[in-house]
């Protein structure tokens, strides 16, 4: 028994964190996006040599912005996780008390608690381990989704970095952008690692 | 575990005190819980707080099946009333918890669903147990704002919640109060902090007084017995309350 109430705090305490990681994502998305939108000016006054950086900045706008989407629907599942590991906490602490109650009973009242808490048991504990696990296997999927997509922003924004050679005049302000472009992207992807950790523990 | 206590016994129609939890943790306030049974049909008046309840469980199914347990009632709102209301429902979730309306959306946090209360208006209410009609009567504001006493006509039982209460020191935990000015002694401060209306206390003394009681169970501390309910109500009445310091 105490070992499962410590599980589903541990459980909450990790869905704290994941949370902690997913708003840190959020925000360095946000940070893609207008940099992306001032790379899509910036392109434009480049003219003609950067054509190819502006085509990969719109796309890396949208890129953030799809990032965006999949980070909402991390953490409305998240949310989802709040309120099944709460029942599941709710449901501990009554079979703890209930627990209780069979050690203080005698004769029938007794009986009636070990009726209850043997049922009760097998489908708590059973339930338990299958709402974790469906939990745990969606949220792996859509690690595994977001990483694919950060894969595809980190293939633009180095292609940007080559683009960018080929900016004339205004080569170093895009080589620039893209660095910081890169740079964001390994953040983000710094920060889906530690949330396919989180996933694992 | 606390002692189911048999306080009035007449055919199929029975009051069992669940009284005096010597392993209670000293951090708990005490607590008396009141079992009305008329033959196979049982009300729980007060069912406690979620830390007791191993206690009460216990005590009550001693003497009566708990499952049958299918009514709650609860003066008011406060957990030492009716935070086990969710361990109940375990057992039977089609228990119903019969409480002032004020609470009724208050009430859920501790558990149970749109169809576990039945609301009382602030004029009070009969509730049906077995054959025997019980009367809920205001005594609002004493101290909740929205409170109920039990009167049951048959037993000529008053439960009065937190009215009558004493905390009582270790030692002097007896069943009935025995010496009246020693017992009252125990629940005065208790009545002028707690009991907030000074005209809330004079209308529940007025009604009180027209019924024929002959035992008042508080939810804290001895029952009054005899011509001790009528001291009660008397000193009650005459009793400075609302104030921090008596």
């Amino acid at each position: 028994m105490a070992a499962v109430i410590q599980d589903t705090g541990r459980e909450l305490r990790r869905i704290v964190r994941i949370n902690e990681e997913i708003k840190s994502v959020v925000a360095r998305a946000f940070k893609i996006n207008l940099m992306a939108m001032n790379a899509i000016f910036l392109a434009k006054r480049a003219g003609q040599s950067a054509l190819g950086f502006g085509v990969l900045s719109n796309e890396l706008r949208r890129f953030a912005m799809d990032l965006q989407k999949q980070m909402t629907q991390l953490r409305e599942t998240t949310y989802g996780s709040v309120a099944t590991v709460t029942a599941l906490v709710k449901q501990m602490r009554l079979s703890r008390v209930l627990e209780r109650a069979r050690k203080e009973s005698s004769g029938k009242g007794r009986a009636i608690i070990d009726d209850f808490l043997r049922s009760r048991h097998s489908l708590t504990h059973a339930r338990q381990r299958e709402q974790i696990a469906a939990l745990n296997r969606r949220l792996s999927q859509m690690i595994a989704d977001t990483t694919q997509l950060v894969e595809l922003g980190s293939v633009l924004a180095r292609s940007a970095k080559i683009e960018a050679a080929y900016g004339g005049p205004f080569s170093v302000a895009l080589m620039q952008v893209s660095s910081d472009f890169e740079h964001t992207i390994g953040e983000i992807q710094h920060s889906l690692e530690n949330l396919s950790k989180q996933r694992d523990n | 575990m606390k002692t189911a206590r048999v306080i009035y016994e007449e055919g199929g129609h029975r009051w069992l005190a669940l009284v005096r939890d010597p392993n209670r943790p000293d951090y708990l306030i005490d607590t008396n819980e009141y079992l009305v049974i008329d033959n196979d049909d049982a009300i729980l008046l007060d069912p406690g707080g979620n830390e007791i309840f191993p206690a009460v469980f216990s005590a009550l199914s001693t003497e009566f099946d708990p499952r049958k347990i299918n009514k709650l009632f609860a003066s008011h709102q406060d957990p030492d009333i009716i935070s086990s209301l969710s361990l109940w429902l375990e057992f039977n979730p089609q228990i119903k918890c019969h409480i002032s309306w004020l609470w009724s959306s208050f009430v859920p946090h501790f558990g149970g669903g749109r169809d576990t209360f039945i609301s009382l208006p602030d004029s009070g209410g009969d509730i049906m147990v077995g054959g025997q009609r019980l009367r809920a009567i205001p005594a609002h504001y004493l101290h909740s704002s929205g409170n109920f006493h039990l009167y049951d006509p048959k037993a000529k039982i008053l439960f009065s919640g937190d009215v009558g209460a004493a905390l009582l020191p270790p030692g002097e935990d007896g069943l009935f109060v025995e010496d009246f000015d020693r017992h009252i002694r125990h629940a005065e401060a208790f009545h002028r902090r707690w009991m907030g209306s000074e005209k809330a206390k004079r209308d529940w003394c007025s009604r009180v007084s027209q019924l024929d009681i002959e035992m008042l169970c508080p939810q804290h501390g001895a029952i009054y017995k005899g011509a001790n309910v009528k001291r009660f109500i008397d000193w009650f009445a005459q009793l400075e309350i609302g104030i921090v310091k008596g």
